[in-house]
């Protein structure tokens, strides 16, 4: 297992220590394997399967961040499918297609019915997954609660059949188990036919996809991709933490995606792609040695086919050249011509040090593919309402061997969460809560509100706080929602933060991770917002946060919440600090051009009144008057405007623009209509 | 919007005085026209009326005006306010003019007080905020306030023998009852003139309820000289008719005044001229007046009881120490000596306090000694 998971060694059977009630032969009778996937079910908290809410975005995170994966390594701009519905009560189905490479027919099983079986493990490379439990663990989950199957499709090619497999894991063994097709699943041959054969057979699968909202006639075909359907015990819930909002995040992060989203109540909604360039393609890379641990040495070195030592290090690390391999094994006093298996646990450890204290180059950080700034700003502004955009990204940085890098986007501006929501959207988030007072609901469902803020908008609503939110009469809830479009929350609203690991969202545990601590450690009062000791800046800001790596250091198998290695903080803080200063200028600049308004206001004020004073004393009719006050108000405007290209407090002359804010920098006029998020048309 | 006027162009009756007056206005209309024209921020020279720009001409022993000016300009956050306001004052006193009118500083502030169009400001708030603007336009100009039409209330009285007519009534001082001849804010030859006068000298006090003592004693007919009070700080007419008095007439002029430090500077306004009035010290100093008392050593020179006195508050004494730096103090050791003195007790005294000895002290006994004993500051 890697350093990075806190999973128990579940395969080796520990000797314990001696009780007096029971023998060492007692004990052994009951000593036994225990599979990963025994394990995983008694422990599903790890795989974020805590609670059904839990339970039903974990399994469509797991499915879509697979479908990109997919699609990106196969260079396809992806068009995804989440389709949730409801099956029963606490009961859910969701099937998410992907028009990707598809899965070749003796891989689907052990993909879906197999933990710990995957492409992305053994390997250095950026990805969304990592593990290799992800998808089986969710159908795993599936199968527990509803004793259903997992189902899936999988096409790798318009000519050739497709694959589909009804999957249940043995869970005590640790292997799928194929329902369909006699135990080897069906084929579904491939064009007209196949069309017939999957509506014969109740199989879900997306055929066709519309080119556009303009012409709803013209289709593309699906020729390749996977659909899994996996049914669950789960529940609903919009809000803070649900599927909705992870799928709006993913959009952000991911501008290339197209993901046509229908919600359990039958709502449509797309996220479409501002873009359909792909990130490049990162390179797989072999470890470096400074991310290696001994233990992890000793299995190398037990594992390897190289004949010698000199050979081993060349080929298994990075940036280990016949002249770096050599010095390391003169350090270590090891012959650079041994036998590697032959390496004992003295000569490891010896080994292990002598790699810490050899001087060996940085790894190379093409493994690491960003979104990139212009894309960031793409994301933001396509997917959040906002006056001012900016993103930086970082160079590419090492933490213990492993290349990572940080990129940061920032939107400014715009309405707040609570004036957004529709009265349809906020009659069902009402009916859908189990929050137990009309606070928490308001807390818990719309980012950003704070107490103050929702406190604000009850007494603006003439609502208790303690009152029940599902019980609320038609008349009330038209209250609640006209108080919650009057009460602007943006000023006292606490920053928004989203928070992605390889493009990938994380909706949880925000106070565990490193980029969360490293916002509010960063003092935002320096860049015009105002933060209180400890706390989140407040203001109507959204702060993205990218952590891409070969191996993103998560605090948990959940992958929630990014452990905060010192490399990564340090990165995390110059990425902040550069998105901050941005924001800072855009700040006093706003500043600046608002006092210039009310200076020029000020200035028109008083000029009818001088002018009406001249023409007094000197007998002016109305034609030399309105000329006079023509002409002042001409100097008033080229003085107030002059104000704005005068010398700066620090003696230094105020540069354009442009030139002040760097680049990748969008300000979007704040008059103009701000873009919708997503085109969303609830068809129910 | 200012009230509008009709046309009246250079009507022939107009005064010489009233032609100059114009003149100016219309020259400080035309440079926001040609500045405007220009392209250029208007702005207007106002000589300063502060302490820095005054200074004391040793030889005519009176409070001058320097040269020093504060510009007001219109594209200034900080001044485009007073800036309307000193050209909506202007084009007021253009419209008396226009219209042979004249009206006090109050019925000028009504006259220009009115909403700013399209917004809830007035152009201007309080007569306080007016004020000082009509005294800019006065040195700006250089236009004294009668030439502006302008008056202010008549404050301060004067009863003794002496005749004169203003605007054309005679007036006999010393049939005047017991509210006296109440002094008009402007006393200019041209409206005020001397007819017959057998007083001796002036006596000049501070406040209306002293006065009243003197004139319900018959003070001035017993001692044959002019009565008058100032209402406090005196106004300009008061100054003016003092002046005018005493270089006219060849009237000397005594003062009594509360010995506390606002008594000090009221004697050194009429004496020297006022600091903010500092223009018009050449026609209202009156250097050779001298202060008849209250003095500092009165309380023990009389006898008073220590229930009249009144503790120096802080204010009183950094007032004190101020006057007492005055240029035109500063070298008079007898001054030096009183206001120490004062300081020393540690408290003022009022001229009523004489009162508590006897309801006519002050009229029969303190400043009959005084006057035979010659006895005044300087
Ligand atoms: N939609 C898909 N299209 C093509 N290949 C897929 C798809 N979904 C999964 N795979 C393959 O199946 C493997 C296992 O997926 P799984 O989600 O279990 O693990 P993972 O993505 O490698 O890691 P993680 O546990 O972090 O998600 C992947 O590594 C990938 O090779
Ligand atoms: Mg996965």
């Amino acid at each position: 297992m890697e350093e990075h998971t806190n999973m128990p060694n579940v395969n080796e059977t520990g000797e314990q220590p001696k009780r007096r009630a029971v023998t060492a032969e007692s004990m052994a009778a009951k000593q036994r394997d225990i599979s990963v996937s025994e394990f995983f079910a008694k422990n599903r908290h790890l795989l974020g399967f805590d609670n059904p809410r839990k339970a039903l975005l974990t399994a469509v995170k797991e499915a879509v961040d697979n479908s990109l994966d997919a699609c990106e390594e196969a260079g396809i701009v992806p068009e995804t499918w989440v389709h949730i519905e409801a099956a029963g009560p606490n009961r859910y189905k969701i099937g998410v297609q992907d028009n990707g490479p598809g899965i070749v027919k003796k891989q689907i099983p052990l993909i879906f019915g197999k933990l710990l079986y995957g492409s992305k493990f053994h390997r250095l490379r950026m990805s969304r997954g990592q593990q290799g439990i992800g998808i089986s663990a969710a159908g795993m989950y599936g199968m527990l609660t509803t004793g259903k199957p997992v189902k899936i499709v999988s096409m790798t090619s318009p000519k050739k059949p497709a694959h589909y497999f009804e999957i249940q894991i043995d869970t005590r063994r640790n292997m799928p188990e194929i329902i369909n097709g006699k135990g080897d699943g069906e084929d579904i041959p491939a064009g007209e036919k196949g069309q017939k054969y999957i509506t014969d057979h109740d199989i879900e699968w997306v055929s066709h996809y519309p080119i556009s909202d303009q012409q709803p006639h013209h289709h593309h075909v699906v020729r390749s991709g996977t659909r899994v359907t996996i049914e669950l015990e789960g529940r609903y819930q919009r809000g803070r933490g649900s599927v909705d909002e992870y799928l709006e995040q993913t959009a952000i992060a991911n501008p290339q995606v197209t993901i046509h989203y229908v919600d359990p109540d039958s709502g449509e909604t797309t996220y479409s792609r501002s873009t359909t360039q792909l990130p490049p393609e990162p390179v797989e890379i072999k470890p470096h040695p400074y991310g290696i641990e001994l233990g992890q040495l000793v299995t190398m070195l037990k594992d390897t086919s190289a004949p010698s030592m000199a050979q081993f290090l060349t080929t298994s690390f990075s940036r280990v050249s016949s002249g770096v391999a050599q010095k390391i094994c003169e350090t270590a006093k090891i012959g650079t011509r041994g036998n590697p298996k032959k390496i004992g646990r003295q000569e490891a450890d010896s080994l292990y040090k002598a790699i810490q204290e050899t001087k060996i180059s940085a790894p190379g950080t093409d493994c690491i593919s960003p979104i990139g700034e212009s894309l960031i700003l793409k994301g933001l502004h396509h997917q959040l309402p906002g006056e001012f955009f900016c993103a930086a990204t970082r160079p590419p940085a090492v933490y213990r061997g492993n290349p990572f890098l940080i990129e940061v986007g920032l939107a400014y501006g715009g309405t707040s969460s609570t004036q957004k929501v529709t009265l349809d959207a906020l009659t069902d988030l009402l009916s859908e809560s189990d929050a137990r007072s009309l606070k928490q609901f308001l807390l818990t469902t719309f980012d950003g509100v704070g107490a103050i803020g929702a406190d604000k908008i009850l007494s603006q609503a003439k609502m208790g706080t303690r009152q029940s939110p599902s019980k609320l009469k038609k008349e009330e809830i038209d209250q609640l929602f006209a108080a919650m479009r009057n009460v602007n929350l943006s000023e006292n609203q606490s920053m928004q933060v989203l928070r992605y690991a390889n493009r990938v969202p994380l909706q949880f545990q925000p106070a565990a991770c490193a980029i969360t601590q490293s916002v509010i450690g960063t003092n935002w009062r320096a860049y015009g917002l105002a933060q209180s000791r400890g706390q989140l800046p407040v203001g109507p800001v959204t702060v993205m946060v990218h952590v891409a790596s070969v191996w993103v250091p998560f605090t948990s198998e959940s992958k929630e919440a990014i452990a905060s290695y010192p490399e990564i903080m340090k990165e995390l803080r110059l990425g902040l600090q550069a998105v901050g200063r941005k924001l800072a200028i855009y700040l006093n600049r706003r500043k600046r051009v608002r006092q210039e308004g009310e200076r020029r206001e000020i200035f028109l004020r008083y000029l009818g009144e001088v002018a009406h004073a001249v023409a007094t004393i000197k007998d002016f009719g109305d034609r030399p008057r309105k000329d006079l006050y023509g002409r002042l108000v001409y100097v008033a405007k080229r003085k107030t405007a002059a104000a704005e290209t005068q010398l700066k407090d620090d003696g230094k002359q105020r540069e354009n623009a442009a030139e002040e804010f760097g680049e990748n920098v969008l300000i979007v006029n704040p008059e103009e209509t701000p873009g919708e998020t997503a085109s969303s048309e609830p068809t129910a | 919007m200012a009230k509008k006027t009709k046309s009246t162009s250079d009507k022939p009756n107009r005064s010489t005085k009233d032609r100059k007056t114009l003149g100016s206005i219309r020259d400080l209309a035309d440079t926001v026209v040609q500045s405007a024209g220009r392209g250029r921020e208007p702005y207007v020279d106002i000589p300063s009326r502060s302490l820095s720009n005054v200074r004391f001409n040793q030889s005519k022993r009176i409070i001058e005006m320097g040269s020093g000016t504060n510009r007001r300009e219109l594209f200034n956050l900080a001044q485009a306010r007073s800036y309307m306001q000193t050209l909506l004052v202007a084009s007021g006193c253009k419209q008396l003019i226009d219209q042979g009118k004249t009206t006090s500083i109050r019925g000028l502030f009504y006259l220009l007080k009115h909403t700013i169009e399209g917004t809830s400001e007035e152009t201007f708030d309080t007569q306080n905020e007016c004020d000082p603007v009509i005294e800019d336009i006065e040195v700006s100009l250089d236009s004294m306030r009668e030439e502006l039409h302008l008056y202010a209330k008549n404050a301060g009285a004067m009863v003794g023998p002496i005749t004169l007519v203003d605007s054309g009534d005679t007036i006999d001082c010393s049939r005047m009852g017991s509210g006296g001849y109440s002094i008009p804010s402007i006393v200019e030859q041209d409206i005020v003139q001397f007819k017959k006068n057998t007083a001796k000298f002036i006596l000049h006090v501070e406040k209306d309820t002293v006065w009243r003592r003197f004139n319900e004693d018959k003070f001035w007919r017993k001692h044959n000289c002019i009565l008058t009070h100032g209402g406090g700080q005196p106004p300009r007419g008061v100054r003016r008719m003092l002046h005018r008095l005493h270089h006219e007439l060849k009237l000397p002029v005594y003062c009594l005044l509360d010995n506390d430090p606002w008594g000090y500077y009221i004697y050194s306004v009429i004496k020297q001229g006022s600091i903010n009035l500092a223009y018009e010290s050449r026609r209202m100093a009156i250097p050779d007046a001298r202060f008849l008392g209250l003095r500092s050593l009165d309380y023990g020179r009389c006898q008073l009881s220590p229930s009249v006195q009144i503790k120096l508050n802080e204010q009183d004494i950094k007032r004190a120490r101020q006057i007492a730096q005055y240029t035109w103090f500063v070298n008079k050791k007898p001054w030096q000596k009183e206001i120490e003195l004062m300081l020393k007790n540690g408290f003022k005294l009022e001229v009523e306090a004489l009162i508590s000895k006897d309801i006519s002290y002050v009229t029969e006994q303190y400043v009959p000694a005084r006057l035979k004993e010659g006895e005044f500051l300087d």
